[in-house]
């Protein structure tokens, strides 16, 4: 199997300079990314619709965290944002291909982001979570105590990972809202999420009142992809430094009860 | 029941881009669909042999793939500028179907006995007047029912469009799914979904009905 993907691309990235060389109605891949990007005026950032991240307002606007951060950015590098709403699924494409210029959605550092773009610095940590309903909450305090349990993940998460991990029993979903329905419709005795999703989504005043957040797994950090070989990575370094240090970051994470990455 | 017309009234914008889709496939797959026909009966062999594998490879592959491949390949392969993502949508759906309806026409096309065009060579017709005005309405008449087969199939595929990031009605719905844990929205599209079909369905029956005079 990894012969043949690795024969496919290979035949792809042949076609791929050949193609170079012809034409290049935009930037040959030689130029640096940041002046492309400076050059066009706008930065094409790739979202998902994920609060507290990235999420629509009553007016329809993009907002969260990933929505004024990047905002922030590209006031300082002079140039418009735009946010553009994909498959995630398809984000190394959209990202190679150019149609958006960054993913910045809460993005969790994997070696599958590491090797497929050029990755920022983490921003901000978060944590893979137990949820469950909250009157069993005390019964289970430890990872050994709910080996018996069924659990459910959403299928490629890392949140699946961490529970394959620990050994758990677990179903795959598709998303992490399916695994928290799949807890609260009791065809699930727990879930494994993101922390900012379970705190988000959980307890009073939530669709989710009867559920709660138990103990952490894992933990995790946020960072921005560009294409691989950008040098925008390292200077979203340089900014997210910046913005850290005057204390824009810090606000946004307590306005959307985050926690910065060290 | 706020929360239900609100929904309704999302998911009738998700299927506004629905039936665009649709609309203008049709649009444009009639005509390139009779064009790829006639060039896969072509008599010159090399066009046909072109044509036929052509159509072998848009038939032979997952619409999903043709879409993701117009849209970002440009991008990948050359570095061109891509697309804008409905009409990426568009080609894709147009090339498509075009290949589904060609063969469509050439069933009806080739169904046509000889004696209709001899008859109308005894009646001195050029050659485009025997087809428009002699063969072409009987093929039309043979071809409605897989016609209405394929293009009620055209009506559930748009939802692949939301592969490539446009948001059509399936999209609308998932994202209640995951941002507030809705899950009836998603079944609530198959109401849509059905109420169209059902309306074309009827159209179809009553062309039928039309054509009845018609005994080819």
């Amino acid at each position: 199997m990894k012969k043949v993907l690795s024969f496919a691309l290979g035949a792809l990235m042949t076609l791929a300079m050949v193609g170079c060389g012809g034409n290049s109605s935009s930037n040959s891949s030689s130029a640096s990314d940041s002046k492309y990007i400076t050059d066009k005026g706008t930065l094409i950032v790739g979202i998902t619709d994920y609060a507290p991240m990235d999420f629509k307002d009553d007016n329809g606007n993009w907002t969260g965290f990933d929505a004024e951060f990047a905002e922030a950015v590209g006031k300082k590098m002079g140039v418009k944002v735009e946010f553009v709403e994909i498959n995630w699924d398809n984000k190394f494409l959209e990202l190679n291909s150019k149609s958006i210029d960054c993913i910045w959605n809460g993005m969790t550092i994997t070696t599958e982001v590491t090797e497929n773009t050029s990755c920022s610095k983490a921003y901000v940590k978060n944590e893979q979570v137990v949820v469950m309903k909250s009157d069993k909450l005390a019964d289970y305090t430890d990872a050994e105590s709910m080996k018996g349990l069924k659990f459910s993940a959403e299928s490629g998460s890392a949140g699946e990972a961490a529970a394959n991990d620990a050994g758990f029993n677990v179903t795959a979903v598709t998303a992490q809202s399916d695994a928290l329905m799949e807890v609260a419709s009791g065809s699930a005795d727990a879930c494994v999420i993101d922390g900012t999703m379970a705190k988000a989504m959980t307890g009073e005043g939530t669709s989710y009142a009867d559920l709660a957040v138990g103990i952490t797994l894992t933990s995790e950090e946020y960072g921005v992809g560009f294409r691989k070989g950008s040098d925008m990575a390292e200077k979203l370094n340089g900014y997210i430094d910046e913005l850290k240090n005057d204390g824009t970051l810090q606000d946004l994470a307590e306005k959307y009860e985050l926690t910065l990455a060290d | 029941m706020e929360k239900f017309i609100s929904v309704t009234l999302d998911l009738a914008k998700g299927f506004g881009t629905t039936l665009e889709i649709f609309a203008l496939t049709l649009l444009f797959a009639f005509p390139l669909g009779l064009l790829i026909s006639f060039g896969s009966m072509s008599k010159f062999k090399p066009l046909r042999w072109l044509v036929k594998t052509f159509v072998w490879i848009i038939r032979g592959t997952p619409l999903m793939l043709q879409l993701i491949i117009i849209y970002y390949g440009p991008g990948l392969i050359f570095e061109w500028d891509l697309l804008p993502r409905f009409t990426a949508v568009m080609v894709a759906f147009v090339i498509n179907y075009s290949c589904y309806f060609s063969e469509i026409y050439r069933g009806g096309i080739e169904s046509i006995s000889r004696g209709q065009y001899e008859a109308g060579q005894v009646l001195g017709m050029t050659k485009p007047q025997i087809f428009f005005k002699v063969i072409l309405l009987q093929v039309v008449k043979k071809i409605v029912p897989p016609m209405s087969n394929e293009i009620i199939t055209l009506v559930k595929d748009t939802s692949l469009a939301r592969i490539i990031a446009v948001y059509e009605i399936i999209w609308n719905a998932q994202s209640y799914i995951k941002l507030e844990g809705l899950i009836w929205p998603l079944f609530y599209t198959g109401a849509f979904y059905l109420l169209f079909s059902g309306i074309l369905t009827l159209l179809f029956g009553f062309i039928e009905k039309k054509m009845n005079y018609f005994r080819g």
